[in-house]
């Protein structure tokens, strides 16, 4: 099976083919001898590559994972080829994106409103959470087409804030 | 001494204080809120005590209540620890007017220090050096050209409306003042509606470099050296280390003088740190902080003293018992705050409920900790989870042990500022030395080797075949936790269905 993995915003091409107690894993095509084992049901894994050991933590589930190794922090997006070609199919007829919050907290100010058109790192609105005031910005020049939160509104991490379609495609 | 003592505060900082009452065989007295019921210095003190409530101010921050566990437990003294309440003259007054030890400074030196404006005017009395400029604005240009020579080039011209960096001008000598002071009051005018200027010595590059004193009860004070504080972002600190690379014996004996002088200006008592801004061999008063500090492991382990226990003594009456000559100051040591935060994406909060933990150990690494599993990390309070200090003999050694012990740790189900610290630890900025406040500011986290994230990728991909394959057998088998579940579900069908009576018989 081949996975698309993106790791830190890079995307890598992992094939695994698993012979009775034997993993094959190319990466990025390049074969390496790999053992995995889990440690705990707490996401500690102890990992063998080529005969270097590593010491693995890895949290999440099967789209989206955290792995941690050597104190640095991996964000990790997972696609196999079948997800792949339908979120391709997806994204061709929808376009623009949700901005979701990534953390709970409460929505001080909102800086936009449906119909304005905001820059590559144009404010949106300010999140409050654990005593500090975070700017939530938009990634690229984009139109706000909805705004799911209202101002004083306590929001979740994962909840959706305002959605934005890309302004080269809606012009 | 106290037999038993009342600790008002949470997390880390409570476990450190009963950590040192229980060496000298005194008693605690946790309090602790609705949420913290569960919470590491609740679990370890002798008596803890529900103060109820949701918020802070229902719990850590009500005066009320705390006396009142206080007067219910027999406590004879209470530490505030930092933040919350400890820096609140009303409470340590009332404190007293309990009848109760406050294991702090004296009101009035928390108040002195605690107004920008006074303690500016109390430590320029006590000559202590401020950072030279105007409190008032400037008429004119005129005015602004003989205030310079006063304060002294490079100058800052601030708007009086401004903040936030907005309308501020550097000028380096008198023949750019003219222009840069219209300028300026034009900028001032536009953005704030308001023209008026004040000048400050602009200071290049600044480092956060602190000292810390100690004084008793007869006006006994000692200085325990500077820490470094310079890698900070919004005037929080990431990491901090004893001592300064940048302060030689000269400068550290001149900056324990000064501080001596700002603490004895306000009849300072007890535990505190003098704040000051250093740059190109200056240094000038900041604050104080009339407190405990939260970096002050990197003194203890440079000196050999136990802070809270002098606090302790302190509070008590005790008399220092030693002079400046005394206090030792032996190799190097680095504290790295573990908060629960992202680098990667700004420093935003993270929350979550903490899983995997995987705590450093080994030679010279110390843990102040209030993290356990299956503790939830909200944003009810401060996001700092633990404390991670290095000894070393030097600073080199230091750094090496820190990387090595960050390595180590690994704190699951939240987000750390650990690979933060990480890359300050192999900036070559950080390593010469040759840094100020601004570092944090300039580097790029979250950035990681290709070949690394190979390696995650792999361990990603192999976790999904795992998770699928455990799916594949039945939901989630193969934890406990989904076994649990399911036999609970199974013990509350059975009581819900009698039908199952009929085919036991």
């Amino acid at each position: 099976m081949k996975y698309f993995v993106t790791v830190n915003g890079r995307e890598h091409e992992v094939v695994i083919d698993e012979h009775s107690d034997d993993l094959n894993v190319v990466v990025d095509g390049q074969t390496l001898d790999v053992s995995y084992e889990e440690v705990d049901s707490l996401g500690q894994v102890a990992m063998n590559v080529d005969g270097m050991a590593h010491a693995v933590s890895i949290e999440g589930d099967a789209n989206t994972c955290h792995v941690v190794m050597a104190g640095y922090s991996y964000e990790i997006e997972l696609e196999d080829e079948r997800e792949r070609a339908a979120h391709a199919a997806e994204g061709a007829s929808s376009g623009g994106g949700v901005v979701k919050s990534v953390m709970p907290g409460v929505v001080l100010e909102l800086l936009v409103e449906v119909g304005d058109e905001v820059a590559e790192r144009g404010p949106l609105l300010i999140l409050e959470a654990m005593k500090m005031q975070n700017e939530i910005d938009a990634q690229s020049a984009s139109r706000v087409t909805a705004v799911h939160v209202a101002k004083g509104e306590a929001v979740s991490a994962g909840q959706k804030l305002v959605t934005l379609e890309p302004l080269d495609s809606a012009e | 001494m106290f037999k038993r003592i009342l600790i008002a505060n949470r997390g880390e900082i409570a476990l450190r204080i009963i950590r040192s009452a229980r060496e000298m065989g005194m008693q605690s007295v946790a309090v602790y809120s609705e949420f913290d019921s569960n919470a590491l210095h609740t679990r370890i003190a002798d008596i803890a005590v529900p103060l109820g409530g949701q918020l802070p101010s229902e719990s850590y921050l009500s005066i009320d209540k705390i006396l009142q566990a206080a007067k219910d437990t027999g406590a004879e003294a209470i530490h505030p620890g930092y933040g919350f309440l400890a820096e609140n003259a009303e409470f340590a007054r009332r404190v007293e007017e309990a009848g109760l030890a406050w294991i702090g400074p004296p009101a009035e030196s928390i108040i002195a220090m605690g107004d920008k404006i006074e303690s500016r005017r109390i430590m320029s009395a006590a000559e202590v050096p401020v950072v030279p400029g105007l409190t008032d604005p400037v008429a004119d240009f005129d005015s602004a050209i003989r205030a310079a020579e006063d304060i002294g080039y490079p100058i800052a011209i601030k708007a009086s409306a401004g903040g936030g960096g907005k309308g501020i001008r550097i000028v380096q000598k008198p023949e750019d003042m003219e222009g840069a002071f219209r300028a300026a009051s034009g900028e001032a005018v536009t953005a704030f509606g308001d023209g008026r200027l004040y000048l400050e010595r602009y200071l290049d590059r600044p480092r956060h470099i602190e000292i810390q004193v100690l004084f008793d009860g007869d006006g006994n004070g000692v200085h325990l050296y500077e820490r470094e504080c310079s890698v900070q972002r919004r005037h929080q600190k990431l990491l901090e280390e004893c001592p300064s690379i940048v302060v030689d014996e000269a400068l550290r004996a001149e900056m324990g003088e000064v501080a001596l002088r700002a603490g004895r200006a306000v009849g300072y008592v007890g535990a505190g740190t003098v704040e000051f801004l250093y740059s190109n061999g200056e240094f000038f008063f900041l604050e104080m902080n009339t407190r405990l500090q939260v970096e002050h492991p990197v003194t203890e382990m440079v000196t050999g003293i136990d802070l809270v226990r002098e606090q302790l003594r302190i509070a008590s009456g005790e008399p220092l018992g030693y002079s400046q000559a005394d206090i030792p100051r032996n190799g190097w040591s680095i504290e790295v705050r573990i908060n629960a935060e992202d680098p990667a994406t700004g420093f935003l909060p993270s929350t979550g409920k903490i899983g995997n933990l995987r705590l450093p150990g080994g030679p010279w690494v110390r843990v102040d900790s209030g993290m356990f599993r299956g503790m939830e990390v909200g944003l009810n309070y401060d996001p700092m989870l633990a404390k991670l200090v290095v000894w070393a003999p030097t600073r080199d050694m230091a750094v090496a042990r820190m990387i090595r012990a960050l390595q180590e740790l690994h704190v699951g189900g939240v987000r750390t500022g650990a690979p933060a610290a990480l890359a300050v630890l192999n900036d070559e900025r950080f390593l010469s030395g040759d840094f100020d406040t601004s570092i944090l500011s300039t580097m790029d986290f979250g950035v990681t080797s290709e070949e690394e994230e190979r390696l995650a990728a792999v361990a990603a991909a192999i976790h999904r075949r795992q998770l699928a394959k455990r799916s594949a057998l039945g939901g989630s088998a193969g934890t406990r936790e989904g076994w649990l579940k399911r036999s609970r579900n199974a013990v509350s069908d059975f009581s819900s269905a009698p039908i199952f009576e009929g085919e036991g018989a």
